[in-house]
């Protein structure tokens, strides 16, 4: 039997997708749990009667080895919500092969976008929000779902928990410096939204990959992102060749290896970063995301 | 000039740093030749534009990237078309390094752009990037401006916002920018709509040129074009073996150690391989993993001929 392929065409991909990694798993509080396979991280919660899981993984053997994992924390709880932080396969790509009965909640451009994929296995969200805030009521659990603007992705939303004073928002902040080029973030108010999030109660920050942090690890972690960013601007008004990786790595690495240099990967990660910084200010942001007041370029060509 | 940074001296894009910022005054030496017909191509050495001569002056494509290289393409201009004027800008896609300082080259032009593209302009509101005062959209548009007969073309998402060709028939020259450029691409192919990108460059294949001015570098074939796109078809299959492979994205070494023992072999000698091979293949190997981005990078591309 063939996997659900997302985005590949190669049969040759059959291996990599069925592929199931062990889980580790961390309880944060009675209800409230988070999950990595070593790379990408989400969270679960204990409803009433069911589970509700955030994201799916990234291929379908992540997928079911992330059911198996919830089952073995909530043992006799079937998984009846899925809740994507955001579109994209690697977080969001395998319902199909996580709980395809389940219901599905994402933001309504997230539904748009994965509607225009069609990948194969991203199930079409079956309850859409809208706005920046939601708060919702799921199997006996009180969800407050934040939107703040275009960050990561598309309809990239964040979860807080004011009872386990906690925040999870998938591929934003890190708890190190392992953003490689930065796929698909939108810069132009990445900062001041992630930074808006400091208004709210918790101490715990689960990122979407790697590990966790606290309130102080994640104001840091905006902290080094807005440093890149005037960085490579510096790098940019001083004549450096910014589409050079070396040059670039040495003016920004330089620069910020006194105050930053001990978050893990930096040495490998700052040069990517600032190659993608840079062109933020070389281009002046890319399409309307990238705007003070942002919206989406050709939204309403996707139906829901 | 902008008020929110201050002593910058010039227009200053969407930069926030406070102070000067030498690069964007500073000069830079345009290089210019006749074409075809009316058509002049310029550059400064990396970026590359084409200019028209009219009857009364002369239509403009783009700005450069800078206000100082903006002030040398119009000195560049005027130094082979004294009494010509710039009357006319037209806009190739959104991006700053290509159309942001349009009052520099030429303050009282028209200015011409697409409507995906003046969206973008309008919303960024740079510091010098002037919104366009005519705008069209769809996908086809013939314009004749003082004498300077030329179609401009939006063939679907590609590079940037709104981004267009201009199809001079009489001469058999297309020109188009960020999309189709000599060698492998550039870095991690910024604010490209992969899902798109090669077929609809494709459609461009039904019409009948020869030769095909790129907003970079040197003038090309249309053989040179159409190996180019061969590259980045085939970099949809690299990019998922890549992936089954194991290799991290974001592991540099790693991806150029992949590219020189996989892609060196076959495109090794193309220009900026050793750039920029391992930036493609990431960026490659992210339209598997994430999915196309947003709704540009995911709509089904037309790929119908022109």
């Amino acid at each position: 039997m063939s996997e659900n392929r997302g985005n590949f065409t190669l049969d040759a991909a059959q291996a990599y997708l069925a592929n199931e990694p062990e889980m580790q798993v961390e309880s944060l509080s009675e209800r409230l749990h988070t999950v990595t396979d070593g790379q990408c991280r989400t969270i679960f919660v204990a409803g009433d009667s069911g589970v509700i899981a955030f994201d799916t993984f990234g291929t379908p053997g992540r997928a079911r080895a992330y059911r198996r994992a919830i089952e073995a924390t909530l043992p006799g709880k079937a998984i009846t919500t899925i809740i994507y932080s955001h579109d994209h396969l690697d977080h969001a790509g395998f319902a199909a092969d996580l709980a395809p009965d389940a219901e599905i909640v994402a933001d309504e451009l997230c539904a748009k976008v994965i509607k225009a994929r069609g990948a194969e296995g991203q199930l079409q969200p079956t309850r859409v929000l809208t706005g920046e805030r939601n708060d919702i009521s799921i199997d006996g659990v009180d969800l407050v779902l934040l939107n703040p603007g275009p960050t990561h992705g598309s309809g990239n939303i964040a979860a807080h928990f004011a009872d386990e004073r906690a925040l999870f928002s998938s591929d934003t902040i890190l708890a190190n410096a392992k953003y490689g080029f930065m796929p698909d973030y939108h810069f132009a108010n990445f900062v001041p939204y992630m930074r808006g999030f400091l208004d709210l109660e918790w101490e715990r920050f689960v990122p979407g990959r790697y590990e966790l942090t606290d309130r102080a690890g994640f104001e840091r972690g905006c902290d080094f992102i807005e440093a890149v960013m005037t960085a490579c601007q510096q790098a940019f008004a001083n004549f450096v060749p910014i589409w050079m990786y070396e040059p670039m790595k040495g003016f920004v690495g330089g620069n910020l290896g006194e105050q930053f240099g001990d978050l893990e990967g930096f040495d490998g990660h700052i040069g990517q970063m600032s190659i993608r910084v840079v062109h933020h200010y070389l281009m002046g942001g890319w399409g309307l995301e990238d705007t003070p007041e942002p919206s989406v370029l050709l939204a309403d060509e996707v139906a829901l | 000039m902008t008020d929110n940074h201050d002593g910058c001296g010039e227009h200053c894009g969407i930069f926030t740093i406070p102070g000067e910022i030498p690069i964007l005054g500073a000069y830079r030496d345009i290089c210019y030749v006749p074409l075809r017909g009316n058509i002049w191509t310029a550059s400064e050495g990396i970026y590359r534009t084409c200019f028209v001569e009219g009857e009364k002056g002369v239509v403009a494509f783009d700005t450069f990237g800078t206000p100082g290289t903006a002030r040398a393409y119009g000195g560049a201009i005027q130094r082979v078309f004294p009494d010509k004027p710039v009357h006319t800008i037209v806009y190739s896609h959104d991006h700053l390094d290509h159309t942001g300082y349009p009052e520099e080259l030429s303050a009282d032009a028209d200015i011409i752009a697409h409507d995906l593209c003046q969206q973008v302009v309008v919303g960024r509101g740079s510091d010098g990037q002037k919104a366009a005062n005519e705008v069209w959209d769809g996908e086809r548009r013939d314009f004749n401006i003082d004498g300077c007969r030329f179609e401009l073309i939006y063939p679907g998402h590609t590079h940037g916002d709104g981004n267009v060709a201009a199809y001079f028939p009489e001469e058999k020259v297309l020109f188009m920018v960020d999309t189709v450029i000599p060698g492998v691409g550039y870095t991690t192919l910024m604010d490209w709509h992969l899902t798109h990108y090669v077929p609809v460059m494709k459609r461009f294949l039904s019409l009948d040129w020869d030769t095909f001015v790129p907003g970079h570098f040197w003038v090309m074939n249309r053989e040179q074009f159409i190996a180019c796109l061969d590259y980045f078809e085939r970099m949809f299959e690299f990019g998922q073996k890549a992936i089954i492979d194991g290799i991290d994205p974001h592991d540099w070494d790693g991806l150029n150690k992949y590219t020189n023992e996989k892609l060196g072999p076959l495109y090794g000698r193309e220009f900026r391989f050793g750039e920029y091979a391992a930036m493609n293949l990431s960026r490659y190997m992210q339209d598997f993993l994430s999915g196309g981005w947003g709704i540009e990078g995911n709509l089904l591309p037309d790929t119908s001929p022109l």
